[in-house]
């Protein structure tokens, strides 16, 4: 009897507790931090036949971090990702498991537009390219970073017709002969991340990759303005406000980043937030 | 009539005692408690493979492959190590070895027949989790279908690979059990080997290269003679294969095959001889 008593008395305890405890639990301040891997080899050694599952463990807590961090964008609590220590894990993912697609998604998601280390993340697609020798997105995202990013058109070609021969899809061929001219480089950029917003399936990628499409498009907006504007006056516009006063946009586009638009000194579309987060 | 003492009469008697002794072994191991809760805990997370892998970006299915194999190697090696470390000094200990050896059987049998026993459980912990695996691989697979298709061949192969890994491990664990006289050596002699035979091929391929030129002859050449005598496990690892379908050697595998048998009869011809120098109460 006595035992039963005590042990009612633990439940009542136990329930009462509960309230404060989750309470205390959910105040408390969350640091936001990715943490470090050891050295690749060493974790090869030590993770022996499980490495594979320890490679997507890595990617899984870069995908968690970076979701993280996103939320709290949204929220307005800016943090500076840790980029160099996540692009660190990924490489240390693809050095147990070379063929870890995820590793290389979002190392393209990621890396490519944030951080601007387009000859870090192709020379880890190549690595890719040549393990993955049945997929035809590696070569696709080689093709676009290098059209995109270092306007080097020949190779880009090379690779979105690998992309096209791999997929027999010709959309990478259409995209390649179609948008390989630096005046169409916010359509490329718009076609690209519609590509990659439709076959992407976690939330925080998807998020990240429609803010940069926003953006982009914002900039297509006030690109064609500007056309518009040329057009009908005869000349450029030498602020953006320009184009509302002259009633060809109702409003400025707004900047998904929070920056400002504005003109640079080649009359071309930029922004004060450079539509990235800064490296660290 | 007194039967002949052939050669042929004496394997049969030997196989019908390890076969009796097989069975009791047998019975033995699926009545223990401690084991259903592992295998528990083994469908549960088997279970939980479809909802992990959907985490996964670009590759759920690759995703639950990796979880299964590795789910199912994990519980494989905790079985072996329970089974393996507390088989034969427990036996002694008991003194269940005093009332059984006092029949007409060769302790060589009795060992023998340990081996075998847990090798069963072993094959059969190994079908069950592989179709526990079979099942949560075509669930996440349905879910977000891959580029590649799923290797069952592959996959076979890998859970083929665990099995010997861990027959290796076993007759290693019962090696300990035959000279110790607790849990501990036979335990964390056989995880010491465990971690030491993963790593093996590594260390060796990183010693043999540019970072062993820094190193004096002596320590590489100790270096080399441990690889040689340490079980090499990750020659049983076709996880990656199974995962990407990459295709395996034939002559790879036969050779691994080939190697574990050898070492399995190496490791339970010297348990054997410790088992049978051994004083028993």
């Amino acid at each position: 009897m006595k035992w039963r008593l005590g042990f009612a008395a633990l439940v009542v305890v136990y329930a009462l507790l509960l309230s404060p405890f989750t309470g205390y639990l959910e105040k408390r301040p969350v640091e936001v931090k990715l943490g470090y891997l050891p050295h690749p080899q060493v974790l090869k050694v030590a993770s022996g036949e499980h490495r594979t599952t320890v490679a997507e463990m890595a990617v899984l807590r870069v995908l968690f971090y970076f979701g993280s961090v996103l939320q709290k964008f949204e929220e307005n609590v800016i943090l500076r990702p840790e980029f160099m220590n996540m692009y660190k894990m990924l490489q240390s993912s693809l050095y147990l498991d070379p063929y870890n697609m995820d590793a290389y998604y979002f190392a393209q998601a990621s890396f490519t537009w944030d951080l601007g280390r387009i000859k870090e993340v192709n020379h880890l697609l190549k690595i890719g390219m040549e393990k993955r020798d049945w997929d035809y997105w590696i070569p696709f995202y080689l093709g676009f970073n290098y059209a995109y990013f270092l306007k080097d058109y020949v190779q880009a070609a090379g690779y979105m017709q690998r992309a096209a021969e791999l997929s027999g899809n010709p959309l990478f061929t259409n995209l390649a002969a179609r948008y390989f001219y630096e005046s169409e480089q916010t359509a490329f950029g718009l076609a690209f991340l519609e590509t990659m917003i439709e076959g992407a399936k976690d939330p925080a990628v998807k998020s990240h990759y429609a803010m940069r499409r926003d953006a982009l498009l914002a900039m297509s907006i006030l690109e064609e303005a500007q056309n518009m504007y040329l057009d009908q006056f005869g000349g450029g516009v030498e602020t953006l406000q320009q184009l509302v006063t002259s009633g060809i946009l109702e409003d400025l586009p707004v900047d998904p980043y929070g920056g400002s638009f504005y003109l640079d000194d080649h009359g071309k579309v930029r922004t004060t937030s450079k539509l990235a987060a800064s490296d660290q | 009539m007194s039967q002949p003492h052939t050669g042929l009469f004496t394997i049969q008697t030997m196989y019908s005692q390890i076969n009796v002794l097989v069975k009791n072994n047998l019975r033995a191991i699926l009545r223990d408690r401690v084991l259903h809760a592992v295998l528990g805990v083994a469908l549960v997370m088997i279970l939980l493979v479809p909802s992990l892998s959907s985490f996964s970006m670009r590759q759920v299915q690759e995703l639950s492959i990796t979880l299964s194999l590795s789910a199912t190697s994990l519980i494989l090696l905790v079985v072996t190590l329970l089974l393996g470390s507390s088989s034969v000094w427990r036996d002694i200990e008991r003194r269940y070895t005093a009332s059984i050896l006092t029949l007409p059987l060769s302790r060589g049998a009795f060992l023998f027949s340990k081996f075998v026993s847990i090798a069963l459980f072993l094959i059969l912990c190994t079908i069950v989790l592989g179709l526990g695996s079979a099942l949560v691989i075509s669930l996440a697979s349905d879910s977000y279908p891959s580029d590649l298709p799923i290797h069952w061949g592959n996959i076979c192969l890998a859970l083929v690979g665990d099995v010997l890994k861990y027959l290796i491990l076993a007759s290693l664990a019962i090696l300990f059990s035959t000279v110790s006289t607790s849990f501990y050596l036979p335990f964390f002699g056989t995880v010491a080997i465990y971690f030491c035979g993963s790593a093996s091929q590594e260390v060796f391929e990183y010693v043999s290269g540019q970072f062993g030129q820094e190193l004096s002859p002596a320590i590489v050449k100790s270096i080399t003679a441990v690889y040689y005598c340490l079980p090499n496990l990750s020659a049983f690892d076709f996880q990656i294969q199974a995962v990407y379908g990459l295709t395996v050697p034939v002559a790879g595998l036969l050779l691994s095959a080939l190697y574990a048998l050898v070492y399995i009869g190496i490791l339970l011809g010297l348990a054997i001889y410790a088992f049978g120098r051994r004083e028993l109460p």
